[in-house]
């Protein structure tokens, strides 16, 4: 047999270069992602301490405080958003994925949940701002959830649509095929089977809403208050980085790395758990 | 037509059946009777309608929406098409058997209690005895006993397949359907689900389709013969595969086309 030496070099070499490029870009990313947790924990460092946790945002020129009021307004607005958003959510990606897939209607409405998924977040806040207001009320915790639950909600749908369609059709099938209805078939089998896929995609809203400042800016408003009152402006923590990074107060600015620092690990921590799921779900089904 | 006394020997006749994707007609006025107690096997080239027909035995063709049957499907006879026939009776009655081994999303006792539940209000012990019952029926009892907690996607395929039987069965069908039960498994797997299907044939009256030549040979009693939606020859096993009366039969038996 006659092999080509030439060719076979030739794609050795494209092959290597390949490898080497997507290694470099892999680093590339990464690199920015330990340089931001780096800046961030060594700048955050000194106001790193349990007050974080225990203590209010303290008045300029103190040197001791915390977000302990932004991080319960956090919890608080993003737990009611995924509260009332994830329900909301996965019943409308269960419609898509098995009432309306066919149908006309369902591409449309696949369609436009897909603008809402890349809407600006700004533009959403200023919805949920002049909604509000509209409706006679001004800064409350209950308008930063309603501004949070509706980045959150598309993020949902389109998760739950493509994991209850990723379901095997036979499952489907034999599932009806014993005579169990409809809406038992999608509640109780085929939501239980994408039940993992659908949980990552709640905990991926969960970290998308919970770094969001924008829409929180026209509607929590931010408060340097401990509150619990929903019906009050509310603290969160993007909003209280914002307003303790551009305050030329030193330990403001040390609190604000701190804050950035834990958000930024809380987002991996929930993107990390949200894969452990997928796969070890994974690892059971082969 | 047939006389009575034979006519109550037919579990399943299917009547004028034509079977329609859109307006691709898949099936063309299929006339045939499946006997009671027996094995029918369903053969032909990929695209005969072989697995259509199989699929309006228990009408599961229904929820994809542009798919129709007209004509007559005779369960015990009566026509199971028409209008007023209840779906869920008809699907306790008739059980299927996919290509494709599916265990529910749950534990292996709850992927045989689920679909009792549904039709049955049993207490814990009575529903415990029918699992038990389907699994020994379905010659799986012996390797999940000890084991009935754990989710039922830790069995091998073999084993999730014979669930998948026994899940059907402990709904007390009267017919099952088999679609290519075997196709997606290794041959000793393959050949317990073909011992399964001879023992079942004691209780059950069953249509298996299948591409393998030899498994209609080994396990059915009745063979139809499918070509283009058209039931081209139908008779027992034996005949069809020794003396078939059919050119096209004895040439996609002998492997000469399809």
């Amino acid at each position: 047999m006659n092999i080509n030496h030439g060719l076979i070099q030739r794609r050795q070499i494209v092959n290597n270069l390949a490898i080497a490029l997507s290694a470099v870009a892999t680093v590339i990313g990464l690199f920015f992602l330990f340089w931001i947790l780096y800046t961030t924990l060594s700048r955050g460092i000194e106001a790193m301490s349990w007050n974080l946790f225990t203590m209010n945002t303290p008045p300029a020129g103190a040197t001791e405080g915390g977000i302990a009021n932004a991080l319960v307004g956090s919890l608080m607005m993003c737990g009611l958003a995924l509260l009332v958003g994830a329900p909301c959510g996965i019943a409308a990606g269960i419609y898509l994925a098995e009432y309306a897939k066919l149908g006309k209607a369902g591409g449309i409405i696949r369609f436009v949940n897909d603008i809402l998924l890349s809407a600006p977040s700004i533009v959403l806040g200023l919805f949920a701002f002049s909604l509000v207001t509209a409706l006679g009320g001004s800064f409350s915790g209950w308008a930063g959830a309603f501004a949070l639950m509706m980045i959150a909600l598309p993020v949902i749908v389109r998760t739950t649509d493509e994991m209850m369609r990723l379901q095997p059709k036979q499952l489907r099938e034999a599932s009806l095929s014993l005579g169990i209805p409809l809406w038992k078939v999608n509640t109780q089998i085929l939501l239980r089977a994408a039940l993992p896929g659908v949980t990552t995609g709640v905990l991926l809203a969960l970290a998308r809403i919970s770094g969001e400042t924008a829409p929180l800016l026209f509607t929590a408003l931010g408060n340097s208050f401990f509150s619990l009152n929903m019906s009050e402006a509310m603290e969160s923590v993007p909003t209280s980085i914002a307003k303790l990074a551009m305050n030329p107060d030193e330990f403001w600015n040390k609190l604000a790395w701190a804050a950035a620092f834990l958000m930024t690990s809380f987002v991996l921590l929930i993107s990390v758990l949200a894969r452990i799921i997928l796969r070890t779900n994974k690892a059971a089904n082969d | 037509m047939t006389d009575n006394t034979q006519t109550l020997n037919f579990k399943v006749q299917a009547q004028g059946l034509d079977f329609f994707y859109g307006d691709f007609r898949a099936l063309k006025s299929i006339n045939l009777d499946v006997r009671e107690h027996q094995v029918t096997a369903l053969i032909g080239p990929s695209g005969c309608g072989k697995s259509t027909l199989l699929r309006v035995f228990n009408r599961i063709y229904e929820i994809y929406p542009g798919q129709r049957a007209t004509g007559s499907v005779l369960l015990d006879g009566s026509n199971v098409l028409a209008p007023g026939y209840s779906l869920n009776a008809l699907r306790s009655k008739v059980g299927m058997v996919f290509q494709k081994p599916v265990p529910f999303p749950m534990s292996i006792f709850q992927n045989i209690a689920y679909g009792i539940s549904h039709f049955e209000k049993l207490n814990t012990a009575d529903l415990a005895v029918r699992v038990e019952q389907a699994l020994r029926q379905a010659a799986l009892w012996d390797e999940v006993k000890d084991k009935l907690k754990q989710s039922a996607n830790s069995l091998s395929g073999g084993q999730q397949q014979r669930l998948c039987i026994a899940r059907a069965i402990a709904l007390q069908p009267e017919v099952l359907l088999f679609d290519e039960p075997t196709s997606a498994l290794d041959p000793i797997a393959t050949s317990k689900i073909e011992q399964l299907i001879a023992e079942l044939r004691r209780d059950f009256t069953i249509l298996i389709v299948t591409h393998n030549m030899q498994q209609a040979a080994r396990c059915s009693d009745y063979t139809a013969f499918m070509y283009l939606g058209d039931l081209i020859e139908f008779g027992k096993t034996d005949k069809i595969f020794t003396k078939p009366n059919n050119k096209q039969t004895e040439d996609y038996i002998t492997g000469r086309f399809g």
